[in-house]
């Protein structure tokens, strides 16, 4: 009997600790950001004027608040020591995904693609501007070289299909933004290249960089017939640095828009 | 020789007395009266189902939960309840296979009515609920803030065991969620008590 006095009292003690572990858990829980409605991403299939794909494009914009002053000195003491700039928003505690669902509403089959842009704190990168400096002096149809392309997919008539962009792909992405606008990485070897398999143009990237995370993911919709995009973005904030406090201020930077130089076209 | 042993023997024999030969009355087995009552405890396992609009969205789930009480009387109690739930969400939006979890903390009254090692009760009370994630209200299922009143009540069944201490049983409870707009939770679960 004394046994099971014994494990009625185990389960008295152990019950708030496994409904305590399960509160644990959600302290790194997700919060989502719904893709604005206008403009929705939606294509009607028919080509523009210049023959090309429609494309439509929106973002979102996370919203941060600004560092306390305890943090702010943190900061500068780590850029102090590093010697270059430290950014608030990291992607090592900042973790991104996004998901989607594209339906073709036409009574022929498509295809769909989604580019992905957008800016850390410093640097902003937007496809659009690279295609037409790219395409400047020649008639060639443009050239999208997006952060984060998504595989091009076929889809049927009347059919839905959903896709993730994980936060592994965001990794790379932050990583070649920031290569780009902080360290004179030619974008298209690093956009084209994953850097685990090769980190061509990586070379002036400092090993112990502290790599600045998205703070606006941009998404350009393109198909071949009537379609609708919706996206939500999922981010995990290790550090409770999105704005939700009524006391917080908006982290507003004022990132560099990348232009690409001529002399960076190369060919991989 | 024979007259002289029966004489001794009834010469020691004691004074015979009358016995009670009546049927014994019959005897409840186990007695309810020595099952333990006081603080208890219990852990409880089972599922979680949503209806109204979050039920279009959030998939049913399996819950974990416990309850600490104390027995104010035999038939009645007042409890707190924790539970905790995990879901899928469903339907046709790009959220579809997140996870959202679910935790509620309630007080409780409990009402019970016993027979021999079976009891029936019924229970109800209020409540706060805490969403794990903003994916409902990104769905537009609720409004911007995660936490809110539940209030609702259930009954179940308890079967006692033999020792004084040990109880299990099945419960079901239909809840209102107020910060969730047009939705109701059903939980059902299967528990073990603990009665100090």
């Amino acid at each position: 009997m004394k046994g099971y006095r014994a494990l009625g009292q185990l389960m008295t003690l152990l019950a708030p600790l496994a409904l305590g572990s399960e509160g644990c858990q959600g302290m790194n829980t997700p919060i989502y950001f719904a893709s604005p409605v206008m403009p929705a991403l939606a294509v009607t299939g028919m080509d523009d004027a210049m023959g090309n794909p429609p494309r439509i494009e929106n973002g979102v914009t996370l919203q941060f608040r600004n560092p306390t002053a305890a943090e702010q000195k943190a900061l500068d003491a780590q850029t102090a020591a590093l010697g270059f700039m430290v950014p608030w928003i990291q992607r090592d505690h900042v973790h991104i995904e996004l998901v989607y669902q594209v339906t073709n509403s036409d009574s022929k089959d498509g295809t769909f693609g989604i580019d992905i842009d957008g800016h850390n704190e410093y640097t902003e990168y937007n496809e659009d501007i690279v295609a037409m400096t790219l395409g400047e002096g020649n008639d060639d149809p443009p050239q999208y070289i997006p952060l984060i392309p998504v595989t091009p997919q076929l889809l049927g008539a009347g059919q839905t299909v959903s896709g993730t962009v994980r936060e592994d792909d965001f990794n790379e992405a932050e990583l070649d933004l920031d290569a780009i606008g902080r360290w004179m990485a030619p974008f298209n070897a690093v956009l084209i290249n994953n850097s685990q398999v090769n980190p061509i143009g990586l070379s002036m990237v400092p090993p112990n960089v502290v790599i600045p995370a998205l703070i606006e993911v941009d998404v350009s919709f393109t198909a071949t017939a009537q379609m609708t995009c919706t996206y939500d973005i999922r981010v995990r904030d290790d550090n409770d640095q999105l704005l939700h406090d009524a006391g917080d201020t908006l982290f507003s930077p004022t990132p560099t828009l990348f232009v690409p130089p001529a002399m960076m076209m190369t060919t991989n | 020789m024979a007259a002289l042993a029966t004489s001794w023997l009834l010469a020691g024999a004691s004074a015979a007395r009358a016995q009670v030969t009546a049927e014994p009355s019959a005897v409840v087995f186990p007695d309810p009266a020595k099952f333990a009552h006081g603080l208890y405890t219990e852990g409880e396992v089972g599922a979680v189902s949503f209806f109204g609009k979050a039920g279009d969205d959030v998939s049913p789930g399996f819950a974990v939960g416990a309850r600490v009480g104390y027995d104010l009387f035999r038939w009645l109690a007042l409890q707190a309840h924790f539970l905790g739930s995990t879901h899928q969400i469903s339907g046709d939006n790009p959220l579809n296979g997140q996870l959202i979890q679910t935790y509620q903390g309630l007080v409780e009254g409990k009402l019970t009515y016993r027979f021999g090692q079976t009891s029936i009760f019924g229970e109800g009370g209020i409540g706060v609920e805490r969403l794990s994630t903003n994916a409902l209200y990104v769905l537009m299922v609720e409004p911007r803030y995660r936490v809110g009143f539940v209030a609702g009540g259930g009954a179940g069944f308890d079967y006692h065991s033999l020792s004084r201490h040990f109880s299990v049983g099945v419960r079901a409870g239909y809840f209102v969620m107020a910060e969730l707009t047009g939705s109701q939770e059903l939980m059902a679960t299967t528990y073990l008590r603990y009665t100090f």
